[in-house]
């Protein structure tokens, strides 16, 4: 035990040297560029960034908005609400696609021939960040909140599926050996021992999804999939950084928001989560 | 009466390069009670696995109700050592999974039970005298309880052969009497075959007929001997 602790200093030390290293090698050691770096934050920050601009929460010229409230014809509420549609209908759809694929990528359900090019599959979809099939969709169907479905989709099945084969892979094999040995098929086996076994984790990671892709709605919005990035997008091409910080502060409280909801909510569903069971979640999810 | 299990010269284990144990012959007959013991690691759970089709043997014939084919749907029914139910769901749900082994797959898919799908159910329960647990989780019962929800599912499957895998360990004298002769009963009445993996001797000996899985001499494998009862 002595031996193992002396162990951490070295270990930490070799990783600043180390890091060190690299980050010489990568700059080559020109240090000019970080010079003037902080002057330029400040100035930057200052004349550009701060205070934000909260105009965004006060109605817009265009598109024209018939709504009684100002604020629903903000870019920021229309922008983040359209964001939340498009995470709520992307996680949607990417778990129940992912479901399946993730049962035929199972390797205590399927044998390996089956199982590895499902894995393939998953992987491959995983590998492109949602911008990149954000780019894809917008070249393919245009601009707009459908673009943005359909790559979040894409990369919530990657991923999703993925979290769903290891909870599968990590079930007890006493059910799933019982069943097998009964003689029922895998259809069986899946609706009556794994989903009802694992379903505690699928709901967890569900919640997990969505806050997910809330967070990366800013980023697809940027390429012209909609939500709020396309208006970050838009304030960034005219230089307008004071609207651009509004709109992160407010995309950040709504993020903070929907991490808290989602925490409660999963702890619910969770056994032995290490976060509070909450008395909200809890009642209401029991039906109390 | 006819073998329902019948090994000869059969090598079991995770691979060929590291056989667990070698069965040089076995025959069961129908409706007899038998049971294995041995150490830990020695490879009774392996064995069971391989009656089971779960696993598949090295070498050697290993012919369940005379056929080295898989089992039919329901024939065999399998108890794990952890019993292998579904924690979160009722009784019902978990004997239910049992039962559906006698209805087609398309109504078992669909929820559209059989009725005499659902009477054996309700019939293996009150059997198994829970009847006032019907609905109650499994994670609310009690260990004891547990297991006989384990043999409530058997039970409902009406298979011809039982595997049992150390299913009364961690139990209290007394519940493993109950449970012990609500499982005998139910075979020695509907003769059925069943094998139980004990590690208890004097348990192991109240079966008809007891088997010891032991390493012997300079051999790396374990080998199948009788015990006299």
């Amino acid at each position: 035990m002595n031996i193992k602790r002396k162990k951490y200093p070295i270990f930490l030390a070799f990783i600043l040297v180390a890091t060190y290293l690299v980050f010489v090698d990568l700059v080559d050691g020109d240090w000019s560029s970080l010079e003037n770096s902080l002057d330029n934050l400040s100035t930057f920050f200052y004349e550009s960034l701060w205070p934000p601009n909260w105009k965004v929460l006060e109605e817009q010229s265009y598109p024209v908005c018939e709504r009684n409230w100002d604020f629903l014809c903000s870019p920021a509420y229309i922008g983040i609400m359209e964001t939340l549609k498009i995470a709520f209908v992307a996680t949607g759809l990417g778990f129940i696609l992912s479901l399946p694929l993730a049962t035929l990528a199972s390797r205590n359900l399927y044998r390996d021939s089956i199982a590895i090019p499902f894995r393939l599959l998953l992987s491959a979809m995983r590998t492109l960040p949602s911008i990149i099939w954000a780019i894809f969709f917008v070249i393919l169907i245009g601009f707009g909140p459908v673009s943005g479905v359909l790559a979040m989709t894409f990369y919530t099945i990657g991923y999703l599926g993925k979290l769903q084969y290891e909870s599968i892979e990590g079930l007890s094999n006493d059910p799933l050996d019982a069943a097998k040995a009964m003689g029922l098929k895998n259809s069986e086996i899946i609706q009556r021992v794994v989903i009802p076994e694992t379903a505690n984790n699928l709901i967890s990671q569900l919640f997990f999804m969505f806050e997910y892709n809330v967070r990366h709605g800013s980023i697809i919005g940027i390429v012209g999939a909609g939500g709020i990035g396309y208006y970050i997008s838009t304030y960034l091409k005219f230089l307008q950084y004071d609207k651009v910080i509004a709109l992160l502060i407010v995309l950040f409280v709504v993020v903070v928001i929907i991490d808290l909801i989602s925490i409660k909510a999963r702890s619910y569903f969770v056994d032995g989560a290490t976060f509070k069971s909450p008395s909200l979640f809890g009642n209401i999810f029991k039906g109390k | 009466m006819n073998n329902v299990i019948n090994a000869i010269d059969l090598k079991i284990g995770y691979s060929s390069n590291s056989i667990l144990a070698n069965i040089e012959e076995l025959k069961i007959k129908q409706g007899e009670i038998v049971s294995i013991i041995g150490e830990s690691g020695i490879g009774k759970t392996t064995f069971l696995k391989n009656i089971a089709h779960l696993l598949k043997p090295i070498s050697g014939t290993l012919e369940i109700l005379n056929s080295d084919n898989a089992p039919e749907r329901g024939e065999v029914g399998y108890i794990p050592q952890k019993l292998g139910l579904i924690k979160h769901e009722t009784v019902f749900f978990n004997v239910l999974e049992g039962a559906i082994c006698n209805e087609s797959i398309l109504r078992s898919i669909s929820g559209l039970h059989e009725e005499k799908v659902i009477d054996k159910v309700e019939e293996a329960i009150e059997l198994m005298n829970l009847s006032n647990k019907i609905d109650e989780p499994i994670k609310r019962l009690s260990g004891g309880q547990q297991r006989r929800v384990a043999i409530a599912r058997t039970i409902a499957q009406g298979p011809k052969l039982i595997l049992a895998d150390e299913f009364l360990s961690e139990l209290d004298d007394k519940t493993v009497e109950s449970v012990w002769k609500a499982m005998m009963d139910y075979a020695e009445s509907n003769t059925i075959t069943l094998v139980i993996v004990e590690h208890n001797i004097e348990r192991a000996k109240l079966a008809n007929r007891c088997f010891r899985l032991e390493k012997n001499g300079e051999l790396e494998y374990s080998i199948l001997s009788e015990v006299e009862i």
